[in-house]
């Protein structure tokens, strides 16, 4: 440590380590939170549709139509190891030709500071609710359920279910008029 | 000239030692002060900002050679005289001048 730059070069690299374990105390702080928290969905509108999927096989499958509410509280979900809440309302079923299938039918980003608070009425979902086949028609059980992903500063990146969800059943009936 | 080639600018090897010490002392204590800090408020900028203040503190306080690193210069010992033996080597080219 005989010139500057030599104690500077130490200073900072020192620096650099108190800062990774300061990072990891940040990280341990919030590793063993529960960050499960209730939610409440409810469908209004729920309509099947048979229609040529041109997406993929051009064949007419099952288009599921529906539109919910929303209501939950995730203020208290945010702490100094969380940026943002990925949020995500996914719907699963079982189909002859599945055993599970999933389908992502809304997302929303909340940064930390923005309003947590969310009680969404009559949404419509943000993307397209496709059966890949004809298993959705008549079908008695079908969950809509609100996950998220945590964006923390350091650390995991946990998927967390809410407590709740919300089985519906779609009509025995296609709809042919436009929804 | 002379008044700036006069600057000392070196630390003694007591003085290097402490200045890393004090530096380590400095950065830890301002790390764990904002780790406190930063938990207490919810907010981890704030930790790395107050972490950010010890580095410049130790940098003003420790980087440059203050005078106060300089207090126990080495005790170098006295040149010894040449000895002047007549069987010596290096005396030889001198009697030859």
């Amino acid at each position: 440590m005989h010139s500057v730059f030599g104690r500077g070069n130490a200073m900072a690299a020192y620096t650099l380590s108190v800062l990774a374990g300061l990072t990891f105390c940040c990280f341990l702080s919030t590793v063993f939170l529960d960050y499960r928290t209730p939610a409440v969905i409810n469908t209004r509108q729920v309509v099947v549709k048979s229609i040529p999927d041109y997406s993929a096989s051009r064949e007419k499958n099952d288009l599921g139509y529906v539109t919910f509410d929303l209501k939950t509280d995730l203020t208290h979900l945010f702490n100094w190891n969380v940026k943002q809440l990925f949020l995500y309302v996914t719907a699963e079923y079982q189909t002859q030709s599945n055993q599970f299938n999933q389908v992502v039918l809304w997302d929303k980003i909340i940064l930390r500071g923005e309003n947590a608070v969310i009680d969404l009425k009559n949404i419509h979902a943000k993307y397209y609710f496709w059966d890949d086949g004809n298993g959705l028609r008549g079908h008695k059980n079908v969950t809509l359920t609100l996950s998220w992903n945590i964006i923390p500063n350091a650390g995991l990146l946990p998927n967390v279910g809410a407590i709740g969800s919300h089985s519906f059943a779609f009509p025995p009936e296609y709809t042919t008029s436009k929804v | 000239m002379d008044y700036f080639s006069n600057i000392p600018t070196h630390m003694d090897y007591d003085g290097q030692g402490r200045s890393e010490k004090l530096s380590r002392i400095i950065i830890t204590l301002f790390g764990v002060v904002g780790l406190v800090w930063g938990f207490i408020i919810q907010q981890f900028s704030a930790t790395v900002y107050v972490l950010g203040a010890g580095f410049l503190l130790a940098g003003i306080l420790t980087i440059p050679p203050w005078p106060m690193y300089r207090r126990k210069p080495l005790n170098w010992q006295k040149p010894r005289p040449a000895p002047r033996e007549e069987g010596s080597e290096t005396q030889k080219p001198k009697k030859k001048k």
